[in-house]
Formats: C-alpha cells, sequence, structure tokens
C-alpha cells in the first residue's frame, strides 16, 4: 500500500480501507484558554452518511473545518486516509482537491453565473494558463451541465448567482462540490433556515448522490430529526463535547456511544437538551 | 455638553484665530475684496463665442489624456493591489509594495507634471504620464483596501478546494472586487478630467493651457468660455457616470434580485 500511495498520490481513493475519518481526542482553541472541542473522538466509515448535531455554538462547524485541514488542533491526531489534513500541506492539498466542503454561507461568487461557479469545482484539474484565460475544456463544460441537471437548475446557468433564491444558492454549492468529484463531502448547516419541503428536497438530493458517487457524507445539522431521517450516524455535540452517537437501526435508535440508552431515553436526553 | 467638551470646542476656536492670525487671514479684507470679484464676475460675462470652437478642441484633448491616464493608471495598479493586500501576501511582499504606493502618492499630479515636462518635454504626453502615476498611487490603495474587506467566506470556500493562490485571485478575488474597481475608474476618471484641465499651468497640456494664459492676461471673458466648458463637461461625465454606477454597480453590490425574461 505504501508503494501504491507513492506511485498515485491522487488516487487515494483507491485505496479501501474502511475507516476514512479518524478524530482521536481532538481539543482545538480559538484563543488558547478556551477549548472550543474538548476532547472529541471519532471515526468514520467510507460510505457513510454521518451527520454532527449540536447547539449553535457547540463546536460543529470548527469539527468541519478540522476535516479538511482548515484548522488544525491543539491536541489530539486527525487521519483522513491516513493523511494528518493541513492546507498547508502540499501533499493534503491534492487530498483537498476531492473533498467537497460547503459552508454554512454557501461561499458562492455573488457576480459570477450559475455554471462558472460550478466549475471552480473543476479547478484543480486545469493548468495555469487555462485557468488564468478561464478557458475550461468542452468535457469539463458537459460534466458541469450534466451536473447542473442533476441539482435540478437546468436552465438557470447562465444567472447571476445573486439572482437566486436560498434553496437554489444551495444547489449550486452542491453542485460546486460535486464537480470537484469529491470522496468526502463537509456541509455545514446546509438546510438550515429553509422551508420543509426545500429543506428534504437537498437532503434527498445529497442522500441519492451519496450512493452513486460512493461518497462518503458528514453533514451538520441543527434539527436531530432530519439528522436521524438521513443519516446512518449521528453525533451530538455539546460545548465542544460529544456527548451522545446514535444510529437508527430497523425502527429503533441505537446508543452507539455507550450502548446502555434507549430510543426513548434518547430523544428525552435530546429533547432536554433542546429546551435549555 | 460636559465641561470637557467646553475645554475642547474652547481650545479649537482659540486655535482657530492664533493660525488666521499667523497667515494673515482677515475678514476685512475678504469684504473689501468683494468688488473686485464683481469686476471679474462681470468681465466674464463678456464671453467670446467664436473660442469655443478652440475650447471644446482643447476639451477634447483633456479628456482623451484623462482617459489614457486613467485606463494605464489602472491597469498598472491593479497587479500591484493583488501585491499589496495583506489577506494575499505575505508582509515581506505587501510592506515594500505599499511603501512604494504611498512615496507615489506624496506627490500631487502637479508636481509629477512638472518632474515629466522636464524628462519628456512640453505637451500632452507629460500630462497624460502624471497622471497614470496620480492614478497608480491611489487606486492601488482604494483596490487593496477593497480586496481586504471581501467576504472572506467565497475565499474560504475556494480556498477548500486546494486551488492555487492565481485561481484564488482569478476566481474570487477579481470578480467580488470588480463592481468596487468599476466605481473607482469612474470616479478617478472624474477626477482626472478636473486635475488635467489644470496641468496646462505647468505646460502639460489640455484645456488648463488656455485658462491659465488668458487669465495671466486679464482676459476673463475668453477665460470664462474655457471654464464654462469644463464645468459642462465635468457635468456630463457626473451624469454619466451616476447611470453606469446604477446599472452595473449598486444591483451586483446588494444582491438586488432582479427579474429575467
Amino acid at each position: 500500500m505504501e508503494l501504491l500511495q507513492m506511485t498515485r498520490p491522487s488516487s487515494f481513493s483507491l485505496i479501501s480501507t474502511k475507516k476514512i475519518i479518524q478524530m482521536n481526542n481532538v481539543y482545538t482553541s480559538y484563543d488558547s484558554k478556551n477549548y472550543a472541542l474538548k476532547g472529541i473522538s471519532i471515526s468514520i466509515d467510507r460510505g457513510t452518511n454521518y451527520a454532527i448535531v449540536g447547539q449553535s455554538g457547540s463546536g460543529k462547524s470548527t469539527l468541519l473545518k478540522l476535516m479538511n485541514g482548515m484548522m488544525i488542533p491543539s491536541k489530539g491526531t486527525i487521519k483522513i486516509d491516513y493523511q494528518t489534513p493541513n492546507m498547508k500541506n502540499k501533499q493534503f492539498k491534492l487530498m483537498m482537491h476531492k473533498i467537497g466542503y460547503i459552508p454554512q454561507s454557501l461561499g458562492l461568487i455573488k457576480n459570477i453565473t450559475v455554471l462558472e461557479n460550478i466549475l471552480i469545482g473543476a479547478l484543480p484539474r486545469l493548468g495555469k494558463i487555462q485557468s488564468l484565460l478561464k478557458m475550461f475544456p468542452e468535457e469539463e463544460v458537459i460534466e458541469a451541465k450534466k451536473i447542473l441537471k442533476q441539482v435540478g437548475l437546468e436552465g438557470k446557468e447562465n444567472r447571476k448567482a445573486y439572482m437566486l433564491s436560498g434553496g437554489e444558492k444551495r444547489r449550486v454549492a452542491i453542485a460546486r462540490a460535486f464537480m470537484q468529484k469529491p470522496t468526502i463531502l463537509l456541509a455545514d448547516e446546509i438546510v438550515s433556515e429553509l422551508d420543509h419541503i426545500t429543506a428534504r428536497e437537498i437532503m434527498a438530493l445529497i442522500a441519492s448522490a451519496q450512493k452513486t458517487m460512493n461518497l462518503t457524507a458528514i453533514m451538520v445539522h441543527h434539527d436531530i430529526q432530519l439528522a436521524l431521517e438521513y443519516a446512518n450516524r449521528v453525533a451530538v455535540i455539546k460545548d465542544g463535547e460529544k456527548i451522545l452517537e446514535i444510529g437508527v437501526e430497523g425502527d429503533k435508535i441505537v446508543d452507539f456511544q455507550t450502548g446502555n440508552l434507549t430510543t426513548e431515553e434518547i430523544m428525552e436526553m435530546y429533547s432536554n437538551e433542546s429546551k435549555k | 455638553m460636559n465641561p470637557k467638551n467646553n475645554i475642547i470646542v474652547g481650545i479649537i476656536i482659540a486655535l482657530l484665530f492664533v493660525t488666521s492670525y499667523n497667515i494673515g487671514a482677515n475678514p476685512i479684507e475678504f469684504v473689501k475684496g468683494l468688488p473686485n470679484l464683481a469686476i471679474v464676475a462681470e468681465e466674464m460675462t463678456q464671453v467670446e463665442p467664436k473660442l469655443f470652437g478652440t475650447a471644446f478642441l482643447s476639451m477634447f484633448e483633456t479628456i482623451q489624456m484623462a482617459f489614457i491616464g486613467t485606463i494605464v493608471g489602472v491597469a498598472i495598479s491593479l497587479p500591484l493591489s493583488m501585491f499589496a493586500a495583506r489577506n494575499l501576501n505575505s508582509k515581506y511582499v505587501y510592506a515594500p509594495v505599499r511603501a512604494i504606493l504611498a512615496a507615489i502618492r506624496t506627490f500631487p499630479s502637479i508636481l509629477w507634471a512638472i518632474l515629466f515636462v522636464i524628462m519628456v518635454g512640453l505637451g500632452p504626453f507629460a500630462g497624460v504620464l502624471a497622471i497614470i502615476m496620480y492614478t497608480i498611487g491611489f487606486v492601488a490603495k482604494l483596490q487593496y483596501e477593497v480586496i481586504e474587506t471581501i467576504d472572506s467566506d467565497p475565499m474560504d470556500a475556494v480556498s477548500s478546494i486546494g486551488v492555487s493562490k492565481w485561481q484564488l485571485i482569478r476566481y474570487v478575488v477579481l470578480p467580488e472586487s470588480a463592481p468596487h474597481l468599476l466605481s473607482q475608474m469612474l470616479y478617478m476618471f472624474d477626477y482626472n478630467v478636473r486635475q488635467t484641465s489644470i496641468l496646462g499651468l505647468v505646460g502639460a497640456g489640455g484645456i488648463g493651457f488656455y485658462i491659465i494664459n488668458y487669465i495671466k492676461f486679464f482676459e476673463y471673458g475668453k477665460a470664462a468660455v474655457f471654464m464654462l466648458v469644463v464645468l459642462v463637461t465635468v457635468l456630463i461625465i457626473d451624469w454619466a457616470s451616476v447611470k453606469i454606477r446604477d446599472k452595473y454597480i449598486i444591483k451586483s453590490q446588494h444582491g438586488m434580485k432582479i427579474s429575467v425574461k
């Protein structure tokens, strides 16, 4: 496997191991006094739909930024496909090409068109001159249009991003991530602030793409009901600590953290937390 | 008003008197001088319509100088602003570039004009060079300030793909700052037209050359023709830039929704 990694550095997705993300006893701090995350350990299997749930300020977004190397932990270890995430590391930068990250604000460029926003996902595959002159190869444009259709934005490719509705903007951000041909998708509260129907449409879109693209999706949510509906596993974060890790098996909610809690206890625990 | 503020206001008024005395500012002299203004104003009403042709031609020259100066100046200032932005470069890159830009800004355009008249001789070319320098100093500063205030979310989102710095500039920084750049270009063109109108003072071409010479020979009626043309031109440019701003800048900055056919 060493050899395989050395000779084909960008094709890490071929290396089939079960665990794609491993975080062990991770601490982070923004101001060196208070920890934003305290001793988080998470292990995520390849192809999983993983959800992270918690109140505002609990440290959910920080977790995602650790996974794509935009933040470095103060203590503990993180491995993404056996590599330590750090966006300043050249080796990891190759891996970032395949990690689709959708921040809560979506990060669209408002003055350019939908199609141009989506094509940004193809930038790592473009040469210097091509990217300087905005000369995307025809197959990339075809691919972008295919994804545009997949996310339900057909016919809107020439609209400027600022003209779109909230739901449409989210679809563009998803399409940009898909354009990266990702192995991991990180999405930060992508359906919060959306109405019930649109939120479910967006979730269904990601869920179906996840299966066809063999994607590992890690999504941060506010709403535990929604998370349980779509995710295989749900981690509940409170004040920087993981207090629960649950999943749905049949019609039961199973406690994977301690194995002791029943469905009712879990739901009660969460509803108590929400009231606080 | 609290006592502390009273003291501050008192000090400012006292300083106003002291400095006015020092520079010899005397309101009585001002009032006494008003009849002189009336004489000039009266002479200015005796315009010589046959000079309008020359005035329009020299105004056209001035506009051309301002146009070249603005476009070339902005083109040079754009890459400089990228190097001067703190959010895109290390201290070792942005600090020296900022120092150079600050040095360029120290000279007003009229001083640049004198310098270039010495270098390339009398005429509009020296004026154009002066305008270019002035534009570089200001637009680069305005532009790097815009770049530093670009929303960090698209920057973060696109950096997270692992793109190169040049791709980040091309695909995020440029489009996000483009409306501001257009606004600065319009402002600078407007400003440069007025600047170029006075560069004639030092022989650097343009309509200012006529204005200053007619004033020197007390031919206020003739100078008035040229000043009128400057006034009308500046008003037209001002009107046009408001229109362009409305069409291209305001909407994109505020994310205004417009209906699409």
